[in-house]
This record gives structure tokens, sequence and C-alpha cells, in this order.
């Protein structure tokens, strides 16, 4: 009976831990070994173990691509962040203004672009908005009469291009979060802050962004990770199979994948998922404090 | 007093222009499919700013059933949608009950190592996944595609409704467990219908994940018989878009739609349904 009590647990979360197993747990592990083998297109079946080599070719020489794109994926990610925190800050607090009638019509409005699937809204904005012939921001510099920009032929305008729409994608999770919590804050310390005569900056300071700190710091990692992650923005606007644009940004995401499923080279590209992945475990170590599970 | 109260209304003005600027801004991308999809294909391909259609059609939604599969992807994806939300929820909700309800050696690893196991990216273990299906001779499979979906998001799913059962009062249970109630019992009587909210975003979390794929279901897919609209929508701008462009908006306005209904009818759980979890401690 108590070995049964004891075992009750364990068959209940069994079928998760099968499929969890199988589709998350045995591919990482495949893909470990993967990345010590000389697997390409020409050793489909006939691969053997060349140790480390793969991960020397990744990490130690400059033209295999990964370090620029370890840096452009660092910057990125940063970069979106910044962005997407302080312009959500100060649109939820807009939202918040007392008075402000229409804000729940502004709210849905604002939602649209999350609630847009992710791929449907790169692909408009790739044909609709970026594109060099008939997107809009083109026509509307031929009214104007300017000429043309190539949006997305070169890095730097690639990459501007990428992060204005990650922010459209991404801003209306902040924005929502962010005035969830904001309704979570006692007002009666704003009361008693402007009896001090506490202006908005040190409102904002002093009361608002400390009393949002605990409760978004979940949000806010989960999104550090979704935009370390980003491949869909990337790929679909820049490198889509026959319709390259031109530049060649790469996040380590984008690289990995081209170098499985474009070039052939799956060890190569095994080795660079593996180095994410411990990349990505010294990260969840150190963010590991902010969604600590209380026992 | 009077001044301040101009004051005020100068600066509620502000705001409201403030945000209508930024709510059109925001739809312009939309907006401007919508125009497209139903303007014929001379007003998209010009190159002069129009905003408005100059004939109003309804040929390019027609067009997308009669000349592209669109039932055939609707149907794939409704398969796929409805398969991996049995799969990925029948498993979690009972895991996450479990993990949540029950305290025994090794719980709360188990717990730390599936969100490190979360935070790996799937697209870096895609061509793993590709190799071994193809051994196994999954490939171009519908069962295999909703195994990978459910996989995908069974974490997640686990994670989002512990944190949310954690929430609700063990004493509620303990007056069943007296009477006698089993475990499965309790789950169905009480937890279920308690943790609505969790259930209902993340079950419409996984329909909307598998909705959005396109990924996978255009690698692992090999016929386009067996696309889903993802995949087909992915395919129609794929291969010369220059021509389907106002087709390519159609068929985009019409796959946003469902998604677009489902994600405003549970709008009021979302912050509840996927903050619980985390803001506790």
């Amino acid at each position: 009976m108590r070995l049964k009590r004891k075992l009750v647990p364990w068959i209940y979360s069994l079928p998760a831990m099968v499929l969890i197993g199988a589709i998350i747990v045995f591919p990482i592990l495949y893909t470990g070994f993967i990345s010590v083998t000389n697997m390409n297109l020409f050793h489909w079946s006939n691969y053997r173990i060349i140790g480390l080599e793969n991960y020397e070719r990744a990490l130690l020489k400059v033209d295999s691509g990964f370090l620029k794109a370890i840096g452009t994926t660092i910057m990125w990610t940063i970069l979106n962040m910044i962005l997407q925190i302080a312009i959500a800050y100060f649109i939820a607090l807009g939202l918040n203004v007392k008075g402000l009638r229409l804000s729940r019509l502004y709210k849905t409005l604002l939602m649209f672009p999350w609630a847009m699937p992710a791929y449907v809204s790169i692909l408009l904005w790739r044909v609709g908005i970026y594109n060099t012939e008939f997107g809009l921001l083109n026509k509307i510099l031929t009214t104007l009469g300017i000429h043309k920009v190539n949006y997305l032929s070169e890095n730097v305008p690639a990459f501007i291009s990428c992060m204005v729409l990650n922010l459209w994608m991404a801003l209306p999770f902040m924005i929502m979060m962010i005035d969830g919590a904001l309704q979570s804050v006692d007002r009666s310390y704003y009361e008693s802050a402007k009896l001090d005569g506490a202006g908005f900056l040190a409102q904002n300071i002093y009361i608002t962004i400390p009393a949002l700190k605990p409760i978004l710091a979940p949000a806010v990692i989960m999104t550090t990770f979704t935009t370390f992650k980003q491949f869909d923005i990337v790929y679909l606007l820049t490198m889509q199979k026959g319709s390259l644009t031109g530049s060649t940004l790469q996040t380590i995401i984008t690289y990995a994948q081209q170098n499985a499923f474009v070039s052939n080279n799956y060890g190569l590209s095994s080795a660079v998922s593996i180095v994410i992945f411990v990349f990505i475990i010294v990260f969840s170590l150190f963010t590991n404090r902010g969604i600590k599970e209380e026992v | 007093m009077g001044g301040n109260k101009i004051k005020r209304r100068i600066g509620l003005t502000l705001l409201n222009v403030v945000f209508i600027i930024l709510c059109f801004v925001g739809m312009i991308p939309i907006l401007y499919a919508l125009i497209l999809s139903v303007s014929d294909g001379n007003n998209a391909l010009s190159s002069s700013l129009s905003l408005l259609p100059k004939k109003f059609t309804l040929h390019n939604y027609s067009a997308i059933f009669i000349e592209e599969p669109f039932v055939l992807w609707l149907k794939n994806s409704v398969i796929l949608s409805i398969g991996t939300c049995v799969l990925a929820m029948g498993t979690s909700v009972v895991a996450a009950y479990s993990f949540s309800r029950h305290r025994y050696k090794g719980r709360k690893s188990i717990l730390k190592l599936l969100l490190l196991l979360n935070a790996f990216p799937q697209i870096l273990s895609m061509f793993a996944i590709f190799r071994l299906f193809k051994e196994c001779n999954m490939l171009n499979s519908r069962v295999g595609l909703v195994i990978i979906y459910a996989g995908s998001m069974c974490i997640f799913s686990i994670w989002n409704m512990k944190g949310y059962f954690d929430t609700i009062p063990i004493e509620i249970e303990e007056a069943s467990k007296i009477d006698g109630a089993s475990d499965m019992k309790l789950l169905r009587k009480v937890i279920l219908p308690l943790a609505r909210p969790a259930i209902i975003v993340t079950a419409v979390m996984v329909l909307i994940f598998v909705w959005n794929e396109y990924l996978f279901a255009t690698t692992f897919m090999l016929n386009d018989k067996s696309y889903t609209l993802a995949g087909g929508l992915y395919q129609l701008q794929a291969n010369d878009y220059s021509r389907s462009w106002p087709l390519f908006s159609a068929a985009a306005i019409l796959v946003s739609i469902p998604i677009l209904i489902v994600f405003f009818c549970i709008q009021k759980y979302m912050v509840s349904g996927l903050t619980a979890g985390g803001v506790k401690g």
C-alpha cells in the first residue's frame, strides 16, 4: 500500500514524461551525438566519430560565421528588450491615466498584432511593407518623390527592419503585462506621494518601478528567452528558400538551421546547437532566482 | 481651479490623439492587407499609393477556395490542432496535477529540469527529430506531427497549469478526500472546474501554436496534399508571390480570423491564466 502511494505520482506523470522524453530529451542527446561526428549529405549513414572538430570549427575559426552570429544575437536581444520595456511602460502608463474613457478600445486595438498568427504578420510585412516594388513604405517614398530603398538587402537596414517588426509583434504582450501589473499597485501610495509633493518622475522612480519589478520579472525573463530564440522574423524576412534578399544577417538560431537544412552540414550544426544550449543553461542559472518556485 | 480643469482636458485630448495615432499605425499592416484582399490585382502591383481599393471585389477570396486547396489545408489544420490538443492536454493535466499535489523525492529537480529543457529552441533539434522520424518511417504522417507538436507544448502546459493548480487551496480537496474520493475524481470534480481559466488558456495556446506552425509542417510533410494552412500559405507566397500577393493577403486574412476570434474570447483569462504560475515567490 505504501509503495503504491509512492508510485502514484509517477504513474500520473508517466505519459507526459514519455512524450517529453521522445520529442525533447532524446533529440537533444542525439544532437549531442551528431555533433561529434562528421555527418553530412555525403556521410548520411557512413559517418564516423571525429571528436571535437566541429566545436573547434564553430568557436575558433572566425570565418565559420558563428562568432559573428553570436554578436548579432546578443545585440538583437539587448536592443529589443530595452526598447520593448521602455515603450510598453509608457504606453501602459498612458492607458492607466484616470479619465481616459476609451482605454478599453485602445487596449483591444493594440492587442491585434499579438493576436495575428506570427508567420502571417511576418509575410505581410515582408511583401506589404518592406517590398521594394509594392511595399507600403516605398509607395509612400515614391509619392513623396524620394527614391526607393531596399530595406532587406543589406545587414544594417535588415537588422532595423527585423527589429521594428519584432517590436510590433512583441509590444502587445509587454503592454498587457505591465498594464496588469500597474493595476495591482496600491493607489494610496500615490496619494501620499502627491501630498509630499512628488512629481511624475519621482512617483515613477520611487513607487511604480519598484512595485512592478517583482511582478514583471517572470514575464521579462520569458520575453528575453523568446527574443533570444527568435527565428521566424529573420528567416522569413530575409532568407527563405529561393528568395534570399541579399543581407547576410544571421542569429545563432538561423545559423544552426541553415547549416542543417541548407548546407547539410549536420555535424557543425549540431555542435552549434549544443553550444547554444550550454549558453541557455548558464543564462537560466543566472535568472533562476526570478522564477523560484514556492514550496 | 478652473485653469487646472482645462489643463486636464487638454492633457486628456492630447493623450487620446496619441493613442488614436498609435492604434492606427499599429493596425496599418493588417488594414493594408485587408484592403488589398478586396481589390483587383493591378492595384496591389502598381507602385502608386492608393489607400482605398478602386474597385471592390471578392474575387481573391473565391479564388482561394477554387484555385488553391484551401479547404484541404483547413481540414489538415483542424485535424492536427484537435489531435495535438487532446494528446497534449490529456497528458499534461494529469502530470500537472501530480506535480502540484503530490510531494515526493525528485519532484523539484524534475520541474527545474523541465524548465531548462523548455528553453532549448526546438529548431535546433529539428534535424535529430527528422532523422529519427525517417528511421521510424514517420515522415509524412499526421500522427508523427501530432506527437511532435504535443511534445513541444507539453512542458509549457504542465508548468502553466501546475502554477494555477498551486493557487487553489488544498483544503477544498481535503474535504472531498475524507469522503473517499479518488485522485482522478478529485481532479475531475474539483480541480478542473476551479482551474478553468488556466486550462482554457493553455489549450488555446496549444491550438494557436499548431495553427501557426509552418516550419515543422513543411519540413516533415513532403507532399502538398498534407499541408496545413500555415504550410500551404507559406508555400503560396514562396512560389512567385508577386502574382499571388492579393491572393495571399486574402488567404492571410481568412487564416487569421479564427485565431483573432479565439484570442479575443479568452483575453479576459489571459493575464490570470498565464501569470499565476510565475507571479508567486
